[in-house]
C-alpha cells in the first residue's frame, strides 16, 4: 500500500464518523422520546409489523414529537413484539408482547402522559430506582454479548447508526496494518469457524492469501439451513453491516477483490436488509473502488440460494454460485486453495465474520481470555423447543448445557420433565440429562456423539418421543440428500424406512440392529459432511434412549404419547362433564359425539389425531387423555 | 520422460505415472478395485460410488482409491476388512435399489454390477436391506436402444459419455433419491436430439441402458 | 399463458444479465418472479442465451426446492417443519392444511387458489408452529387458526364479489 493510501484512510473515516455521530444525537435529541420496535422475522410473525403501525398511528393522532425506528431482534423472542420506550427522565424501558391495543395505551399513557404503565414492563435497558433492569435478571450473569451486541439496539437499514456504534472502527484500523498482521491477530485470537466444523478461521485465510491464483473470492456463507436454528438470520436482520465489515477484513487480509453474500431463501427480509446495506456501504465509499481512499478495493455481491440444505456445504455453496446444482465436491482441494471458478476463496459463516471486528478493536489476547483453551470466544445458541426463554442467547464458550437451558432459558415450560437436548440440527445429536454438565465446546459435545453445528438448540421434554426425532431429521437429511453419492442417497432412505417402520409400530426388533449398522455404515461411507453427519441423530438416540426405540418394537407403544399410529385419543367418562360440549365443536372431522347420557365418545375410526380435541377441554375436567398402545381404549362402550 | 512412482499394492510392487490415482495405478497393474463412477480423463474425480474402498498404511480410516494419488513408497490393500466392509456395504445399497431380473436382462453378459457382485462375493438374492426401488416407465422410443431409469445406479458414465461424444441430451436431474440421467423435461429420448451413436449404452455399466437388438460391444 | 408471451417475459428478464454461466440461478429466480414458474419454454430460453445444453437447466431446477414446474395458486401456504415447528406439532397443521384444502404437499388446489408446500425451516422457531401465508410468518398456526385463516380469504372473497 502507498502511504498516500493510508495517509488518507483517517480524515476519510472521520468524516463519516461526525457525520453519523451528529446523526446519531440528533435522533435522540432532547425532549423527544424514542420507540424502537423490533421487526426482525421473529418479531413480524408474532405481529410487530401490526404493532409498528398502531405505534405510529396513535403518534400522528396525538401529533407528539416521538420517532418510531424499526430495530432487529434483542434475542428475547420469547417476549415477541418487543417495543423499547426511550423517554427522556425515565430509564429506556423494555415491553414485552406488545399488541396494537396496547401500542395505543403506551402511547397515550406513558409517551404523552407520565405513567410507564408497569404491567407491561420486561424490565429497563440500564439499572435505576423505578424498574429491575435486564441486566439483573438471573439470566445476564451468565451472558456475554459480543456479536448480538448491537442486535435489537439499532436501526439494521440505518448505516449511520452503525457507523455512530462503533461501526467500521475496525476496518480503518485494519486497512493501516498490514494483511499479514491482520491475519495473525485473527490467529491468534484463536477464533475457529462457527458454520460447524470449528477450523480455525485465521489459518483458512492465510491458505487463501498464499495459494496462487487471481481473482480471489471472499463469501459469507448465510445459507443457515439448519432446521431449529435462526442465530444467523437474526444477526442479518438486526446488524447487517457488522457482517458486511467481517467480510471487507477478511478479503483485505486474503486479497480478495470480489465478495459474495450467500443468504437462504427462505429468509426474505434478512436479504432486503443485505441488500439496504450493500447499496448504503457502497454510497459512502466503504465498498467498491479505493475504499476511504486506500488502495483497497472490494465488492460485495448479494446471491440467494434457492433452497437446498446441502449448499451449506461449502463446495455444494461454490457449485450453485457457479451455476450448477449443489452437489458437493471432494477435498482437498480445499476451497481456500482452490474454490470458486478454479480460484483461492475464504468461505466464512456470518457469525465467524461478525466476530472479526471485535478481535480487531480490542486485540487478539483479549478475544484469546474469553471462554476455554480449544474453543475461544462466545457461543450463540438459538433456543426453541420446550424452553421457557426461547430466543438467541450468547454465553463464553465452556458455560455448561445446564446453564444454557435452565438458568439463561429459565428451563422447561408446564412442569414438564426435560428429556433431551438436540443441538447441532440434523448434523448434531440428542443429548440427555446426563450430559446437561458438560462445558459447551467443539471438542466436548464431538465426544458426547453431538456437534456445536451452527447454534441450534432444541430442547426436549417428556412429552417428546426420541425415534420419532430421530425419524424427523432422517427424513430431513434424506430429502436434502443431493443424490450423489450412494451411501447418501440410497443409506439415509433405508434409514428412514427402518424408523418409519417403528414409529408406525411395524418394527422388529433386528431393526434396531441393522439401523445401528446402516448409521455407522452412512458415517464412514458418505461422500461429504451432510453424509457423513446425517446418522448423527439416529446414534445419538440409539446410545441415550435406545429403551424407548425396544418399547415401540416390542409393545407397540410410544413412551411419550407422541407418534400417532401409537396413540389413540380417548375421553375418560368419569371426568367428562355433561354439560360440557368443547370437544365436539373443535373437533375437525366430527368424532366427537355424546353418548346417552351426553358423555362424550371419540369415533376411533374417524379420529384424525389432530389433537384439537385435548386443548379444548377445560382444565378442571382433563378429560381427554392419550392412550398408547392404541389398544388400550375400552372397547365395550362404544 | 514422464516421472514415475512405485508403490505396492496388495503385496505387488507396481510403477505408476506420478499423480495417478491409486485406483487407476492398480486397474492399469491388473489389480480390480470395484469402481464404477471413475473416469480416467475427468478433470476431478466424481467419487460418488463409494466402492473403491482401500486400506492405505498409515491412514487410520479406509480411503477411496480414486481421490487418493499414488505416492512413492506407498503400501494399500484392497482386501482389508474395513475396506472390504465399506465396499460391500456401499454396494449392497446400490442392489437393494436395482431391479434383480439378470435372466431377462439384455445386459446380462456385460453387466459390471455382476463383476462387482463376483469380486466382493455379495449374493445378490440375499441382500440384508429392504427392496426400495423405483417404478418409472422404461423409455423404448429410441430405435437403437432402451432405457430403464430403475436400474441406473447414477454413476455419469452416460452423461459424460453424450457429453463428450454425443449431443449432450443427456444430464442428470432430481435430488436425492430421485436422482438420475435424464433428458431435459425427463421427454423421452427419442423425441431429444439424440443422434443414436450408442456410445452411452456401451458405457452402462447396470443395464439401465440397452441396445434393442444385441450389437457387438 | 401463450408459448410466446412466455418467451417474452424470458426475453426481458434476459436483457438484464450477462451470459455468464454463473448467472442460472439468479435469471430463474428472476423468471420464476415474474411468470410464477418455471414453463418448458423459459427453460430453453434461458439455455439458449447462456449456451447450456437445456438438461442442465432442467437439472438444476429440478434440485433445488424453490423452482416450480407447474404454476402456482392465488396464495401460497407453507408450512414450516422445521425441528421446534415439528416438536410443538407442525405435522398436526400440515394434516388441518391437507384436509381443508384436499391437495397434498406441492399441490395446487382445482380453483387456484392455494398451492400448498412444506419448507424446512423458517427460523421463526420461537412462535413454532409457523406457516408463512403469502410471504407472511403467521405464529401459532394449530388446526383451529388453519379454520380461522381460511375463513378469513372466504369472507374476502365474498366481500369482493359484492363490490
Amino acid at each position: 500500500m502507498t502511504t498516500t493510501g493510508v495517509q488518507a484512510i483517517i480524515p476519510a473515516f472521520q468524516e463519516l464518523k461526525v457525520c453519523a455521530e451528529a446523526h446519531w444525537k440528533g435522533l435522540w435529541k432532547s425532549g423527544r422520546t424514542v420507540i424502537t420496535v423490533g421487526t426482525a422475522a421473529c418479531g413480524q410473525a408474532a405481529g410487530a409489523l401490526e404493532v409498528l403501525q398502531a405505534f405510529r398511528d396513535e403518534v400522528s393522532k396525538l401529533n407528539l414529537d416521538c420517532r418510531v425506528i424499526e430495530v432487529g431482534c434483542m434475542g428475547h423472542c420469547y417476549a415477541e413484539p418487543i417495543v423499547i420506550i426511550s423517554k427522556p427522565g425515565y430509564p429506556a424501558i423494555c415491553y414485552g408482547h406488545v399488541n396494537p391495543v396496547i401500542a395505543g395505551t403506551l402511547v397515550k399513557e406513558f409517551v404523552a402522559g407520565d405513567n410507564p404503565c408497569l404491567e407491561f414492563v420486561l424490565g429497563a435497558l440500564e439499572k435505576n430506582d423505578l424498574i429491575p433492569s435486564l441486566s439483573e435478571f438471573p439470566r445476564a450473569q451468565y451472558e456475554k454479548k459480543l456479536i448480538l451486541k448491537n442486535c435489537g439496539h439499532i436501526d439494521p437499514t440505518d448505516i449511520e447508526q452503525y457507523i455512530a456504534n462503533g461501526g467500521y472502527l475496525a476496518l480503518e484500523k485494519a486497512l493501516r496494518m498490514r494483511p499479514e498482521k491482520v491475519i495473525d491477530e485473527v490467529k491468534r485470537s484463536g477464533l475457529r469457524g462457527r458454520g460447524g466444523a470449528g477450523f480455525p478461521t485465521g489459518q483458512k485465510w492465510e491458505i487463501c492469501r498464499n495459494s496462487a491464483g487471481k481473482p480471489k473470492y471472499a463469501i459469507c456463507n448465510a445459507d443457515e439451513g439448519d432446521p431449529g436454528a435462526f442465530m444467523d438470520r437474526s444477526i442479518i436482520e438486526s446488524d447487517p453491516h457488522s457482517v458486511l465489515e467481517g467480510m471487507l477484513i477478511s478479503a483485505y487480509a486474503t486479497g480478495a477483490r470480489q465478495g459474495y453474500i450467500y443468504v437462504r431463501a427462505e429468509y426474505p427480509l434478512a436479504v432486503e436488509r443485505v441488500q439496504i446495506a450493500l447499496r448504503q456501504a457502497k454510497k459512502l465509499g466503504l465498498l467498491g473502488r479505493e475504499i476511504l481512499g486506500s488502495n483497497f478495493s472490494f465488492d460485495i455481491k448479494l446471491f440467494q440460494g434457492s433452497g437446498a440444505f446441502v449448499c451449506g456445504e461449502e463446495t455444494a455453496l461454490i457449485a450453485s454460485l457457479e451455476g450448477e446444482a449443489g452437489t458437493p465436491h471432494v477435498r482437498p482441494p480445499y476451497p481456500a486453495v482452490s474454490g470458486l471458478f478454479g480460484k483461492p476463496t475464504t468461505i466464512n459463516n456470518v457469525k465467524t465474520l461478525t466476530y472479526v471486528r471485535h478481535i480487531i478493536n480490542n486485540g487478539a489476547e483479549w478475544f484469546a481470555g474469553i471462554g476455554t483453551k480449544g474453543s475461544r470466544g462466545t457461543a450463540v445458541f438459538a433456543l426453541a423447543g420446550k424452553i421457557v426463554n426461547t430466543g438467541l442467547v450468547e454465553v463464553p464458550m465452556g458455560t455448561t448445557l445446564r446453564q444454557v437451558i435452565f438458568e439463561v432459558g429459565s428451563g422447561i415450560p408446564n412442569g414438564k420433565k426435560f428429556k433431551a437436548v438436540q443441538i447441532g440440527g440434523p448434523s448434531g445429536g440428542c443429548l440427555p440429562e446426563s450430559a446437561l454438565d458438560l462445558p459447551i465446546d467443539f471438542d466436548s459435545l464431538k465426544k458426547a456423539g453431538a456437534m456445536m453445528g451452527s447454534g441450534g438448540m432444541v430442547v426436549l421434554d417428556e412429552d417428546d418421543c426420541m425415534v420419532e426425532i430421530a425419524r424427523y431429521f432422517v427424513e430431513f437429511t434424506q430429502r436434502e440428500s443431493c443424490g450423489k453419492c450412494t451411501y447418501c442417497r440410497l443409506g439415509t432412505k433405508q434409514m428412514l424406512e427402518i424408523l418409519t417402520d417403528i414409529t408406525k409400530g411395524r418394527g422388529k426388533l433386528e431393526d434396531i440392529d441393522m439401523l445401528q449398522h446402516l448409521a455407522e455404515g452412512v458415517k464412514a461411507g458418505s461422500l461429504c459432511g451432510l453424509g457423513k453427519t446425517a446418522p448423527n441423530p439416529v446414534l445419538t438416540t440409539l446410545r441415550y434412549f435406545r429403551n424407548e426405540y425396544e418399547a415401540h418394537v416390542r409393545e407397540g407403544r410410544c413412551p411419550s404419547l407422541m407418534c400417532p399410529d401409537l396413540i389413540a385419543y380417548y375421553i375418560l367418562p368419569h371426568k367428562c362433564e355433561r354439560s360440557c360440549d368443547a370437544c365436539v365443536g373443535t373437533c375437525s372431522v366430527e368424532a366427537i359425539s355424546p353418548d346417552k347420557k351426553r358423555i362424550k365418545v371419540i369415533d376411533q375410526e374417524k379420529c384424525v389425531k389432530c389433537n384439537n380435541c385435548l386443548v379444548a377441554c377445560p382444565l378442571q375436567y382433563n378429560a381427554v387423555v392419550k392412550l398408547s398402545p392404541p389398544g388400550k381404549v375400552p372397547t365395550s362402550k362404544k | 520422460m514422464m516421472k514415475t512412482v512405485s508403490l505396492t499394492i496388495d503385496d505387488k510392487q507396481i510403477e505408476t505415472q506420478a499423480g495417478n490415482t491409486l485406483l487407476w495405478a492398480a486397474l492399469d497393474n491388473g489389480i480390480y478395485i470395484p469402481n464404477l463412477c471413475s473416469l480416467r480423463h475427468a478433470a476431478a474425480p466424481a467419487a460418488s460410488c463409494r466402492l473403491c474402498w482401500v486400506e492405505v498404511e498409515g491412514k487410520a480410516q479406509p480411503v477411496t482409491a480414486c481421490t487418493e494419488i499414488a505416492a512413492e513408497g506407498m503400501v494399500a490393500n484392497t482386501r482389508g476388512t474395513q475396506a472390504l466392509r465399506l465396499a460391500r456395504n456401499g454396494f449392497e445399497l446400490l442392489m437393494a435399489s436395482h431391479p434383480i431380473e439378470c435372466a431377462r436382462c439384455a445386459a446380462l453378459h456385460v453387466c459390471e454390477l455382476l463383476k462387482i457382485a463376483g469380486h466382493l462375493n455379495v449374493k445378490l438374492n440375499k441382500n440384508p436391506y429392504r427392496k426400495l426401488v423405483h417404478h418409472l416407465p422404461i423409455d423404448s422410443s429410441n430405435p437403437l436402444f432402451n432405457y430403464d431409469p430403475n436400474k441406473c445406479v447414477v454413476c455419469g458414465r452416460c452423461v459424460s459419455i453424450c457429453r463428450e461424444r454425443g449431443t449432450g441430451v443427456l444430464g442428470f436431474a432430481h435430488r436425492g433419491f430421485d436422482r438420475r440421467a435424464t433428458t431435459f423435461y425427463d421427454e423421452l429420448i427419442g423425441d431429444s436430439a439424440c443422434e443414436q451413436c450408442g456410445e452411452c449404452v456401451r458405457a452402462c455399466p447396470s443395464g439401465a441402458l440397452t441396445f434393442k437388438v444385441s450389437v457387438n460391444v | 399463458m401463450t408459448e410466446e408471451k412466455i418467451k417474452q417475459h424470458t426475453r426481458q428478464v434476459l436483457k438484464s444479465f450477462s451470459k455468464k454461466k454463473g448467472n442460472l440461478i439468479p435469471i430463474l429466480q428472476r423468471v420464476q418472479g415474474r411468470l410464477g414458474y418455471l414453463p418448458r419454454e423459459a427453460m430453453l430460453e434461458v439455455a439458449e442465451f447462456l449456451g447450456l445444453p437445456p438438461i442442465h437447466v432442467y437439472g438444476v431446477v429440478t434440485f433445488y426446492n424453490q423452482f416450480r414446474l407447474n404454476p402456482p395458486g392465488k396464495h401460497s401456504v407453507r408450512v414450516c417443519l422445521g425441528t421446534a415447528c415439528h416438536m410443538k406439532g407442525g405435522y398436526i397443521t400440515l394434516d388441518a392444511w391437507k384436509r381443508r384444502l384436499s391437495i397434498g404437499a406441492g399441490e395446487t388446489t382445482t380453483d387456484r387458489e392455494f398451492d400448498l408446500d412444506t419448507v424446512a425451516c423458517v427460523g421463526c422457531c420461537v412462535m413454532a408452529p409457523v406457516t408463512v401465508l403469502d410471504e407472511k410468518p403467521m405464529g401459532k398456526v394449530d388446526p383451529t387458526k388453519v379454520d380461522g385463516l381460511l375463513l378469513a380469504f372466504e369472507r374476502e372473497r365474498e366481500g369482493k364479489k359484492k363490490q
